[in-house]
């Protein structure tokens, strides 16, 4: 979908670069997470991705385009959900929707999205009465009414509950299910690590890793087992290698012969993964 | 120009939903109730200044607000990623600044010819808030383009009419020599005033030229500042 090769930007009152030649392709069909701690170049390499900001060295090709060839045309294929709420408050859900659907040459049943969304009742309400959870749902239903291929998402689930978090999982990932293409930002791990087929951590305006969550997981973590069980009146824990687990005796005579009461392996949390990739420490 | 008619459209709705359009209509009144206190005869020279400062500071004044209340809902990251141009953003915003500046003048016009005694050229009425409305729209946009917050934004608008409009002021009261009158031929403001001139007939062909001539030059020189401007106002206020 994206290739990006070499992209080095600069803001026009910055000394230094703020991109230092990224390099990742998008696959179409994927979900690719941006993730990294603030400042280090994310939204800037998303205000380039869609558009905003234009006068970046390097390369970027959208489905085998340079992007800068693209004009507003561009706008009718993607989707961009930001984090904010960016409606007009004084006008109904609906009257936003209505206007923004006018833009677009295809648009999608927001009925039905605001249905899905648990905002249907609410459509006659003005924005601005809106809770803050409401303005999320509704930026992702603004996100979609065009039936984009190609998603930008910041943030999608922000402050929203469980419930409600869990549909816009479920959206996303049926979104992707039909063939579209997604760049997700997101400090939620959890979310990371449920939807995204491969994940970017950025540092200092540079990629320093990208690979699928899995083998993030594997390479950061331990090929080990912990074993927690009960040893007479206290419990013991023992760790084992994964390498031939089947034939290691002690640990075959320990699952036969003692309680288990816990095992785990030891692959590595996402979120010790963005520490340890993205070298966020501790403030003093 | 394809998303022009849906952007202009979405401009005039929300003058109705923000109550932009009955502000206007106050305002409209403000000025009947300050004409139908005047006692004399012909009123136009009255009308032609009230025309002059609605237009002027309205134009700047609403198309800043617009825009700021715009960006502080946060829904001008939602319009500059929809598949529309700078030039019909800029345009439609324009458009419904000037309708807006019509409305408000054309119930003043209309006041005036049921209960008072006026005089004017209505088409060149037209014509003149049509060309001021339109070169101080695009100075709106300037404003707004370099102000981080509300009090900048009303100070900026303050020295405006300061610098450009005292002067017009001072004149009217015959208290600027010879150079400095012949200096004021270089403020917009002057060419709009003179403008105004020429719709009840006080201004002298030439003069009345070279304002017209002025302004939309003026306007061609704004108007190309605000497209270059554009994208990197755009991509400040879009923190995706």
């Amino acid at each position: 979908m994206f290739t990006i090769k070499n992209l080095t930007y600069r803001y026009p009152t910055n000394k230094t670069d703020t991109l230092n030649g990224l390099n990742f392709k998008i696959q179409p069909g994927e979900i690719l997470g941006l993730l990294g701690p603030s400042g280090v170049g994310k939204s800037t390499t998303q205000n380039i991705l869609i558009k905003l900001l234009d006068d970046y060295r390097g390369e970027i090709t959208y489905r085998d385009r340079p992007l800068n060839d693209y004009g507003s045309e561009y706008y009718q294929e993607i989707g961009v959900g930001f984090e904010r709420p960016v409606h007009f408050g004084k006008l109904t859900a609906d009257e936003n929707l209505k206007f923004f659907k006018k833009l677009y040459t295809t648009t999608a049943d927001t009925d039905q999205l605001l249905k899905r969304l648990g905002l249907y009742q609410d459509r006659h309400k003005k924005v601005g009465e809106y809770s803050r959870g409401m303005k999320v749902r509704l930026n992702f239903v603004r996100a979609l009414l065009n039936k984009p291929e190609m998603l930008f998402l910041d943030e999608p689930t922000a402050g929203l509950d469980p419930k409600n978090s869990r549909i816009i999982k479920d959206m996303i990932q049926e979104f992707k299910d039909r063939g579209g293409t997604i760049l997700l930002t997101t400090h939620l791990m959890n979310d990371v690590e449920e939807l995204c087929d491969r994940v970017a951590f950025m540092v200092e305006g540079r990629i320093v890793e990208i690979n699928t969550p899995k083998n993030l997981k594997l390479a950061h973590g331990q090929r080990k087992l912990q074993v927690e069980y009960s040893n007479q009146d206290s419990t013991s824990l023992k760790e084992f290698g994964l390498e031939n687990l089947g034939q290691n005796q002690e640990f075959l005579e320990l699952i036969n012969n003692k309680k288990i009461i816990t095992m785990h392996t030891q692959e590595m949390t996402m979120d010790n993964i963005f520490i340890e990739v993205t070298g966020v420490k501790d403030h003093v | 120009m394809y998303n022009f008619r849906t952007l202009l459209a979405g401009e005039l709705q929300r003058m109705l939903k923000y109550h932009i359009l009955t502000a206007s209509v106050l305002v409209a009144f403000f000025w009947i109730g300050a004409l139908h206190l005047l006692e004399t005869g012909d009123i136009s020279y009255f009308f032609s200044l009230i025309v002059f400062f609605d237009v002027v500071s309205m134009s700047i004044v609403m198309v800043g607000v617009t825009i700021f209340f715009e960006k502080q809902e946060g829904v001008l990251q939602s319009i500059f990623v929809s598949p529309i141009s700078k030039d019909e953003f800029i345009f439609a915003k324009t458009t419904g600044n000037l309708l807006q500046n019509l409305i408000t003048i054309l119930i003043v016009y209309f006041y005036t010819l049921l209960f008072q005694n006026i005089n004017i050229n209505l088409a060149g009425l037209l014509g003149a808030i049509l060309l001021i409305g339109l070169f101080h729209s695009l100075v709106g946009f300037l404003i707004i383009y370099y102000c981080r917050d509300f009090t900048e934004l009303l100070v900026n608008m303050a020295a405006y009419f300061l610098i450009f409009t005292i002067p017009i002021i001072l004149e009217f009261m015959g208290v600027l020599g010879t150079l400095a009158t012949n200096l004021l031929y270089l403020l917009p403001t002057k060419a709009s005033a003179v403008l105004m001139e020429g719709v009840i007939g006080q201004a002298q062909t030439r003069e009345l030229m070279l304002s017209v001539f002025y302004l939309i030059i003026g306007s061609l020189i704004l108007g190309y500042f605000v497209r270059r401007k554009f994208k990197i106002f755009a991509a400040r206020e879009s923190g995706v």
